[in-house]
């Protein structure tokens, strides 16, 4: 207010603007309702490049004003002061023009800067409108984003097909003829009937559940009644003992087998599993039994501990008494080879009935320390036997199993890891313990079902049933043949010893009705003897005489002729044939060595055995041997051909028929006999 | 005293059979192939093994080179006798001749070319064939044996255009005269005879027996070898061995040799017996013993001298008898090694 107030308008500027510039003058009231002076109007009506114009002009003016004064101060003067005051004068309203326009330039810069600012707003307004809309319509857009996507929980829902739900929703569910055209009213039907469906199945749920709670409840009631029949039902079995036993159908003892089974090591085990299923299965006379303490046996599997504290004291007893006395450490070795060879207690006994009547008793022992099977067997006759002198060996329990399979002799370990073992405690070999724990044969190993192979020595062998399975059938086979046979050579040898040989009748066949030489002698030879015979190198030579075979001499007379005979029985006869080595004493000794025909008899009776054989099973192959012999050395003796330098008759007419006396480089005599014609021929 | 026992291989059934089977094995006959380099030895099961000689006696000999290349089973009976011609091995035994290719009889399976018998007087028995001999001039095989005749075969036609009937025991030995074809046969009747080819006649028969220097009543009079030099004949049997001079039918000497002889030959300047007893001997024609070598059968049935000039490494003597090995002698002084069946 003030600013206006001292405004001055020049004239010269001011008039042009308008009459209503004097008026503005006094600003007072009473001008209010009329004209009022008002600069900010006046900026408006002037033309800024005028003022331009006006602002140079007056400075100009001002400058030169100043410079008269200065030239007239300079002078100096009285008029100088009145010129210098008019001068001032025209200054000072230089200077108000000045400030005029000093004042309109400010009023239009504020005026300028009001309308930016002004405009600025409405823009800033705009501007924030903009955004407040754009953010709307973000906002928006994502709603309708969420909106669009959003899933309802009914969707999650698996609801049946279309058609089933069409099938199988009632009508007033499923409304049909809304639906089908309504997506929305489909959907919801279905849902309808989804939920229909869910109630119906939850209340069949619960039925099941309380049906199943009085099911159990029943289980549980005839459970302990049937537990309150068990000890009704073990007396009826304690009764039906006797009834068992009349039906000869032991259930309960085969039962009480097995219970005892369970304790068997497993070697054992496989033997009496294997062994009583063929048995049942194939064998009619084969019976398994298990012998022994069940309670040593359990006793085997004590804990740890007892047994390493036994070990202690033993080892403290040693200690003590090693300290007292030398010998000991003998007992100690003999304690561990003791402690080495020791058996289980349980033993497996297996009886083999013959045709005859007699039986095979085996019985099977298991080494545990060795972890090989060994078997002692022993032969029972019906009636009992006179054992001939010569017979001695057939039977004897040391060697009757000898040599079943080839080379099966049971005197050395199977087991090759067993020979660390006896070295720790110095045995040497198992031979000279078979007498006492039985023979450790290889086909008994078989039969329970371990199996020891020959290159490495492996740490563990365990039982396999399939090894002793594949085994039984040929084994007990073998087993049977074995001692029918031993009981046929049994009987022939006694009747051998009394210089008879006994031929059947079935084998008659073979030999001519007159058989003049005669059996004088029969007895058994060991080993050694036979190896020192002068005639019997060619055997000994070819392998054939090992010290598993028992060794015979058998001698054949007649008149002044002696014939030796030494046979070889293996212990696989009378599938492997006995050997004849001759040596005949008449006119000078004759062996194979300086008689062809020594040798061609020796082949009749060798190689020709077949012939011989007899029916099935063929134990008479060693007496058809030995008669055939006889008819050897009647053929030979009767085709001597007649020495015209010695006088006198031969010495044995000849009775056999012949076709002809010699035949061949080696001009051989007639050995064979042909039946039914009777005559004798050459091969 | 121990003996050493070689096998340690447990023996079942068919080893035992098979070991007794060659234990009493008789080689009665051997043959040398044409080319020199394979043997032929014929044994009393009928079966002929075929050895290789050349690989036998090459520096570089296995244990298996002293085994037969092949062996067949030619005849139901023993092969008492062999020969070889340029082409054919000619095998006898047991009534029949039968002829192999010697071209293939190393292949397995061989069949005989072909066999024949000659016509026999007896029907019971069929007789044996104890000696075959060729007679090159006529391409012809003489037989001879158990039926007491000499039968010839001409090698072409097969047919049997002879038989020479004199003796009155079986045939042990034949021996061929070359100059004037004459065939000398032994006998089991202890006499030698003569037969001239061309007229199919006896010409000269030598009892041998009835010689007092030569003959030994215990051993019997058969003569079973015979080897002659055309003016020269030595036989053995029954009776000592001796050299006869063939045209004076005079002994003129007695080999002292107490064991009979079966086989018989002339070498060089020797004369090589073998019979019962394992040496070999070598006689000079003096009647000096040069050197009795022994082989390793108890009893000798067979020599054979393997002349044959395609092979001359491989010029042995092999002798073979009562076992189942056949001696091979490179060297007359000892014995090399044995072939075995």
């Amino acid at each position: 207010m003030s600013s206006e107030s001292s405004k001055k308008r020049k004239p010269k500027v001011i008039r042009s603007d308008g009459a209503p510039a004097e008026g503005k003058r006094n600003r007072s009231d009473t001008e209010q309702e009329g004209k009022y002076y008002s600069e900010e109007a006046e900026v408006d009506l002037r033309d800024p490049g005028r003022d331009y114009e006006l602002y140079k002009y007056t400075c100009q003016e001002l400058q030169r004003l100043m410079a008269e004064i200065q030239d007239l101060k300079s002078r100096g003067g009285k008029d100088v002061a009145v010129e210098i005051e008019d001068r001032r004068i025209q200054s000072c309203v230089h200077f108000m023009t000045l400030k005029k326009l000093n004042r309109l330039a400010h009023i239009r810069l504020k005026k300028g800067r009001d309308q930016t600012h002004e405009a600025k707003q409405k823009v800033d307004a705009y501007h924030l409108q903009l955004q407040n809309l754009l953010y709307e319509v973000m906002h928006l857009q994502k709603e309708i984003t969420k909106c669009l996507e959003f899933k309802s929980k009914h969707e999650e829902i698996d609801l049946v097909s279309l058609e089933e739900f069409y099938k199988e929703a009632p009508p007033d569910i499923s409304k049909a003829e809304v639906t089908m055209g309504d997506p929305h009213q489909q959907t919801l039907a279905r849902l309808d009937w989804e939920l229909e469906q869910r109630k119906r199945l939850a209340e069949k749920y619960r039925e099941c559940l309380s049906n199943k709670e009085k099911i159990l409840k029943e289980i549980e009631v005839k459970k302990e009644y049937l537990s309150s029949l068990q000890p009704r039902l073990n007396s009826i079995m304690q009764a039906s003992l006797p009834v068992q036993e009349y039906l000869f159908m032991p259930f309960d003892q085969a039962h009480k087998q097995y219970e005892t089974a369970r304790h068997l090591p497993p070697p054992l085990y496989v033997l009496f599993v294997q062994a009583t299923a063929y048995g049942q299965a194939c064998d009619k006379t084969l019976s398994v039994a298990i012998e022994g303490s069940v309670d040593e046996a359990k006793a085997l599997f004590k804990p740890p501990e007892d047994s390493q504290d036994d070990e202690s004291d033993s080892d403290a007893e040693e200690e003590q008494t090693t300290k007292r006395r030398r010998p000991t450490l003998g007992v100690q070795l003999d304690d561990k080879r003791k402690e080495m060879l020791k058996r289980h207690p349980l033993s497996v006994m297996l009886d083999l009935k013959c045709k005859d009547d007699s039986v095979l008793h085996l019985t099977f022992y298991y080494l545990m320390n060795l972890n090989i099977m060994t078997v002692k067997a022993k032969v029972m006759t019906a009636t009992e036997l006179i054992t001939p002198i010569s017979a001695g060996d057939l039977l004897s329990p040391d060697s009757v199993l000898s040599c079943l399979y080839p080379g099966d002799h049971g005197k050395k370990t199977p087991n090759p890891a067993n020979q660390y073992q006896f070295d720790k405690v110095g045995i040497l070999t198992l031979r000279d313990y078979v007498l006492d724990l039985g023979h450790p044969y290889l086909w008994v190993q078989k039969l329970g079902g371990l199996h020891f192979p020959k290159e490495q020595p492996q740490h563990t062998v365990i039982a396999d049933h399939s090894l002793s399975a594949s085994h039984m059938e040929t084994t007990m086979k073998l087993l049977k043949t074995r001692v029918q046979s031993r009981l046929a050579l049994h009987k022939q040898f006694a009747s051998l010893e009394h210089g008879i040989v006994p031929v059947t009748s079935d084998c008659q066949y073979l030999f001519p009705a007159k058989v003049v030489s005669r059996l004088v002698k029969w007895v058994m030879i060991a080993h050694e003897d036979y190896m020192e015979l002068h005639f019997t190198k060619d055997i000994v030579e070819a392998g054939l005489a090992e010290d598993t075979n028992l060794y015979y001499m058998a001698l054949v007379e007649r008149g002044t002729a002696k014939l030796q005979a030494a046979v070889v029985l293996n212990p696989g006869y009378s599938s492997i044939p006995p050997v004849f080595q001759l040596c005949l004493n008449w006119k000078g000794e004759k062996t194979n060595s300086n008689d062809d025909n020594i040798r061609a008899m020796e082949s009749e009776v060798n190689v020709c055995y077949k012939e011989l054989c007899g029916p099935r099973p063929s134990h008479q192959l060693l007496t058809n041997q030995l008669q055939r012999l006889c008819v050897l050395l009647d053929v030979y003796l009767e085709t001597d051909s007649h020495d015209d330098s010695v006088e006198g008759p031969k010495e044995f007419p000849q009775e056999k028929m012949c076709l002809r006396l010699f035949r061949g480089p080696s001009r051989m005599k007639p050995f064979k006999y042909n039946h039914p014609q009777g005559f004798f021929s050459h091969r | 005293m121990e003996r050493a026992v070689p096998h340690a291989v447990p023996l079942g059934q068919m080893e035992v059979f098979q070991a007794l089977q060659r234990l009493h094995m008789t080689i009665f006959s051997q043959s040398v192939s044409p080319c020199g380099k394979f043997l032929a030895a014929g044994n009393n099961y009928g079966q002929i093994a075929i050895f290789s000689l050349s690989a036998a006696l090459s520096s570089e000999a296995k244990e298996e080179s002293k085994k037969p290349v092949v062996t067949f089973q030619a005849h139901d009976g023993p092969v008492y006798s062999m020969v070889s011609t340029d082409r054919h091995l000619l095998s006898a035994g047991d009534g029949e001749v039968k002829s192999w290719l010697w071209a293939e009889i190393l292949k397995k399976g061989c069949k005989e070319l072909w066999r024949r018998q000659p016509p026999y007087r007896t029907s019971l028995e069929v007789p044996e064939i104890n000696a075959l001999l060729l007679v090159p001039k006529e391409n012809s095989l003489i037989l001879a044996g158990g039926d007491c005749q000499l039968h010839t075969m001409d090698l072409e036609t097969g047919a049997f255009t002879r038989a020479l009937r004199g003796h009155t025991d079986y045939i042990h030995c034949l021996a061929l005269r070359e100059r004037s074809p004459e065939v000398l046969s032994g006998g089991e009747d202890g006499a030698v005879r003569l037969w001239d080819l061309r007229t199919a006649k006896e010409v000269q028969t030598i009892e041998v027996y009835k010689h007092e220097e030569c003959s030994r009543p215990h051993n019997g009079r058969w003569i079973g070898c015979l080897a002659t030099d055309s003016d020269w004949m030595v036989c053995g049997g029954g009776p000592a061995l001796t050299l006869w001079h063939l045209r004076s039918s005079t002994p003129t000497t007695i080999f002292p040799m107490r064991a009979p002889q079966k086989h018989v030959t002339f070498y060089q300047d020797l004369i090589l017996s073998a019979g019962q007893g394992r040496c070999v001997n070598q006689w000079q024609l003096s009647g000096e013993l040069k050197a009795q070598v022994p082989g390793s059968s108890p009893g000798l049935l067979s020599l054979s001298l393997n002349q044959q000039p395609a092979a001359p490494e491989c010029k042995v003597l092999t002798a073979a008898g009562n076992s189942c090995r056949v001696d091979v002698f490179t060297n007359l002084g000892y014995r090399a090694f044995s072939l075995s069946f």
